[in-house]
């Protein structure tokens, strides 16, 4: 029962940063149908900014009191601020001029984006991982069987308030608008006013700040950072993206959680190293079997 | 040196390219097969041709996955899946592992047919999927069978993998230690490979997927069954990968689940992309090329940098950045390759014609 | 001998009901018009007859074959082929080679013939080139064999897709507004082609909006508005016929 508890604890967690990026590849695939590779790596970048700033700010010892407080705050919003100005440069140099070139194409250049990436950060901060500055102090709570970490209400919190943002920002705000109708039809949309390009950009901006939130609580849930750890958390929230129905927004966040608890299970029950077989599994058979996901609806395609 | 080669090569199949006339292009390619078989009597060492017997082995696998990618437009990123099949075939049949011993002759047929049925198994519930998903989900294939033969640890050696495998024999000559024979068997499998494209290329099957590449629809209409096109594709592409991988693993003597990740399949659809896709002569420059750069150029420039400025720069951790360069270089400002297809030319050029009601 | 029998088809897209209660027959070797306002649900009845869309309720027979469940290609076995209301040609292949994927189903050529180029695949690749270039000829544009679909002009495109549908020596032909776009030099040498199609011995269904080609051309025509058969006949019949009139003046009776 205690360790029943202590997995989904952990699941949830796990759930909590995947569906964070999850949602970054479902907005861009809503509104341009093109599956980010590069966005698992801006999420890698959000750790490391993160980790490099807090690394400072320990460094100039402010970290206590107050200062704690500030420091994660900072280390916070300048992993959002750099996320979402990279992937917005990403869309703006690699995937722009694509927008008209048959599918692979930008499919193809997101996966060099990546590749840059990935290979980038590794020269930045080397290929080994690096530990993650311990900020958030981390006592354990007992609430009935369940024994669960300070750390681990921060993260999923932090995860559901940013997710609770996004969603009253994509309905009700003017940009949110925008975005939904650039979704549905990109000439449509143009026609009554809209500014396409603009509407793109700020998709790729909040889609890299979520991916920089999802860094932060990534680093202080994993305790570490990793040059290739986009990778595989991208594929993993792909998959969620997926299995929520992509282009659907509460799918990421139900495909994420979903996600994080298959992993922490089949963490328990057959092992570690067999969850990637697990959660790629899944995504094979979503795909094949409910290409829709859960909560997409599935159009029949117009001839 | 290794350069002489490489460049006498691409220039010829630039040759064969940019001439017209087939007889000259005949020319051109059998002059060049009959100087790669003989120049190593006088010119060269068993390290210039490790290294070449390594080009050719890609040169195979890009040709592979040129029949997926380019005649069949199916984006497959899991194609060292079916290297990895080809590689742990010969790694577990021929070694002490289970203390069988087939002869390598043998298991180069035995992997290019389990490959071919793997990639038969991955295409049939898949092949429906469109585009990006059918890349994705091929991805996922790419990741789970490196990590199911590393959990296999009873079976395929965990993540150690297997070691001291067979060495092969030929008429009971055993290969010793020489890479020759790996060089000369590469070379054999190249030109079959280049014969089997063209042939594919011209036939009533190459003319299917080239229509499903086109217009999915259309293609139903004339009456092609569509996922038995490209179950083909993917088997066949997947047997050439099989075939690579018995010859990958004999010359390392040695099978391990780390050599087959994602990486690698982005390397040989990077070849692709650089050479051009779908077109035969582009793919053996563009896997050339890189396999030159990779493992000759990028060294020798390296330990230049280390002697020249008394550094120890690892210039091997830049092989991500040159791949992921490649795909967006190519991909923005020449989407055609270097050496084009001129079907493909005018598709990445004219693409993003909505898709039409009928 | 009847080739096609369409029963009360219904085809719906949730609250739009595209084909309504249609029963049709057409008889081997004619040329048959499908008339109608735009959207009243003659291509749809195209995408039924094809399988590219179910439907919902009625019978769908060709040559005495229920068509219910068969895939696109099943029914192109049966010997039906057809041209898109906007062109799908294979636009970045040749010409000829358009219209030897035309040919697939008359060649016999398997995998291993195609993988080591066979006698029997190369006896069938020549057979099948000559052939492919006769057709060209046959609907008149002999010459841009080896030039792109996509680079010729549009007219030009539209026999291609044409010839490609004849490829397959269909026994009943479906053309979309095959006159669509067309100049009327170009219309009159469609009606021409589209008789010379028909004396192989292949039955024609039209889709057609020019008046003049279809009363010309069609021995028996339906018209469709929203979805239902308002009229079947001669070309004089429609011509008269009140609901037609109706129809395309759209003024109440
Ligand atoms: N795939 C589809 N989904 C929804 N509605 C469709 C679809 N295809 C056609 N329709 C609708 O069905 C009606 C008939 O269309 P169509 O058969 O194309 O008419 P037309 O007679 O001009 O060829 C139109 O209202 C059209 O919008
Ligand atoms: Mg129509």
């Amino acid at each position: 029962m205690h360790e029943f508890l202590a997995q989904l604890a952990n699941g949830v967690e796990l759930g909590a940063i995947y569906a964070l990026i999850a949602l970054g590849y479902t907005l861009v695939y809503g509104i341009l149908e093109l599956i980010n590779f590069a966005h698992g790596d801006v999420y890698t970048f959000g750790s490391f900014t993160a980790l490099v700033v807090l690394v400072a700010l320990r460094a100039a010892n402010v970290l206590h009191g107050a200062g704690l407080i500030l420091g994660i705050v900072a280390a916070l919003v300048v992993a959002i601020l750099a996320c979402a100005l990279l992937n917005a440069g990403i869309e703006r140099l690699a995937y722009r001029r694509l927008r008209k070139a048959p599918r692979l194409a930008p499919l193809i250049t997101a996966i060099g984006v990546s590749f840059m990436l990935e290979n980038l950060i590794e020269l930045w901060q080397g290929s080994a991982p690096v530990p993650f500055p311990n900020v958030i102090p981390n006592p354990e709570l007992e609430i009935g069987a369940l024994q669960i970490g300070v750390q681990q209400i921060v993260v999923v919190a932090l995860a559901v308030v940013t997710m609770i943002a996004l969603h009253y920002f994509v309905q009700r705000s003017r940009l949110g608008k925008a975005m939904r109708a650039v979704a549905q039809d990109r000439d449509a949309a143009a026609l009554v006013g809209i500014d396409v390009d603009r509407t793109i950009a700020v998709t790729f901006l909040i889609a890299g700040a979520l991916a920089g939130v999802a860094g932060f609580v990534g680093g202080v849930s994993f305790g570490s950072a990793w040059f290739l750890n986009g990778f595989g958390a991208g594929l993993r929230a792909f998959t969620a993206a997926v299995l929520g129905g992509i282009g659907n927004i509460a799918g990421a966040m139900l495909g994420g959680f979903l996600i994080g608890l298959l992993e922490s299970f089949s963490t328990w029950f057959i092992g570690g190293q067999w969850s990637n077989v697990a959660v790629f599994s899944v995504l094979i058979l979503v795909l094949v079997f409910r290409p829709s996901g859960l909560l997409g609806e599935s159009l029949p395609e117009k001839v | 040196m290794i350069y002489a080669y490489a460049f006498v090569a691409i220039a010829a199949c630039v040759g064969i390219e940019r001439f017209h006339d087939r007889r000259v292009k005949i020319a051109i390619a059998l002059a060049l097969a009959a100087f790669l078989a003989i120049a190593p009597r006088f010119y060269g060492n068993e390290a210039v041709f490790s290294v070449l017997a390594d080009a050719a082995v890609y040169v195979m696998l890009a040709l592979g996955l040129n029949i997926v990618v380019g005649f069949a437009g199916l984006l497959d990123l899991g194609y060292a899946a079916f290297f990895a099949i080809g590689a742990y075939t010969y790694g577990m049949l021929a070694s002490p592992q289970f203390g069988l011993h087939l002869p390598f002759w043998v298991l180069l047929f035995l992997a290019a047919a389990l490959a071919a049925l793997f990639g038969a198994l991955l295409g049939a519930p898949t092949l429906r999927l469109h585009g990006d998903y059918l890349a994705i989900v091929t991805l996922g294939f790419g990741e789970i069978v490196p990590q199911i033969f590393q959990n296999l640890t009873k079976y395929t050696g965990g993540p150690n993998g297997i070691a001291a495998l067979d060495v092969p024999t030929f008429f009971g000559h055993s290969f010793g230690a020489s890479v020759m024979p790996y060089y000369y068997i590469a070379l054999v499998g190249i030109v079959f490979a280049l014969w089997i494209s063209r042939n594919l290329r011209e036939s009533r099957l190459g003319r299917a997927w080239m229509a499903i590449r086109e217009d999915e629809l259309a293609a139903k209409h004339a009456g092609i069954d569509v996922l038995r096109s490209k179950l083909a594709a993917f088997a066949i592409g997947a047997s050439f990968s099989g075939i690579g991988g018995v010859l990958f693993a004999a010359k390392l003597a040695l099978v391990s689940p780390d050599l087959f990740g994602f990486q690698v399949s982005v390397l040989i659809v990077s070849m692709l992309v650089l050479g051009g896709m779908g077109n035969i002569v582009g793919v053996v420059v563009g896997s050339l090329l890189l396999t030159i750069v990779n493992s000759a150029l990028l060294p020798q420039i390296n330990s230049l940098v280390d002697s020249t400025f008394h550094t120890t720069v690892d210039l091997s951790n830049i092989h991500f950045l040159i791949y992921g360069a490649i795909l967006v270089g190519i991909m923005l400002f020449r989407p055609e390759g270097l050496l084009p297809n001129k079907e493909r030319r005018a598709e990445l050029h004219h693409a993003g014609e909505p898709e039409a009601e009928a | 001998m009847s080739i096609l029998d369409l029963v009360q088809v219904t085809k719906r897209f949730g609250a739009l009901t595209a084909v309504s209660n249609v029963t049709v027959t057409v008889e081997e070797g004619a040329i048959f018009g499908i008339i109608g306002p735009n959207g009243a649900g003659k291509s749809t009845l195209f995408n039924l007859l094809t399988a590219i869309y179910r439907f919902d309720e009625g019978s769908i027979a060709i040559g005495g074959t229920s068509i219910a469940g068969l895939t696109t290609q099943r029914i192109a076995k049966l010997g039906v082929a057809r041209t898109f209301q906007n062109l799908r040609l294979f636009g970045n292949a040749s010409a000829l080679a358009n219209v030897m994927v035309g040919e697939h189903l008359l060649l016999r050529a398997n995998v291993v013939d195609s993988l080591l180029d066979t006698a029997r695949e190369r006896r069938e690749r020549a057979e099948a080139e000559r052939r492919a270039r006769e057709l060209l000829r046959f609907v008149g544009i002999a010459g841009v064999d080896e030039q792109f679909a996509r680079n010729l002009p549009y007219g030009t495109q539209r026999r291609l897709e044409i010839a490609r549908a004849l490829a397959a020596r269909p026994r009943l032909l479906l053309l979309d507004e095959p006159a669509a776009g067309l100049n009327p030099s170009e219309k009159r040498d469609l009606l021409t082609l589209i008789r010379a199609i028909r004396d192989t011995g292949a039955t024609v269904l039209l889709i057609e909006h020019d008046m003049g080609l279809v009363m010309n051309l069609c021995e028996r025509i339906a018209v469709l508005d929203y979805g239902v058969k308002i009229a079947e006949g001669a070309p004089s019949e429609i011509r008269e016929h009140p609901r037609v009139i109706e129809a395309y003046l759209g003024a109440p009776a």
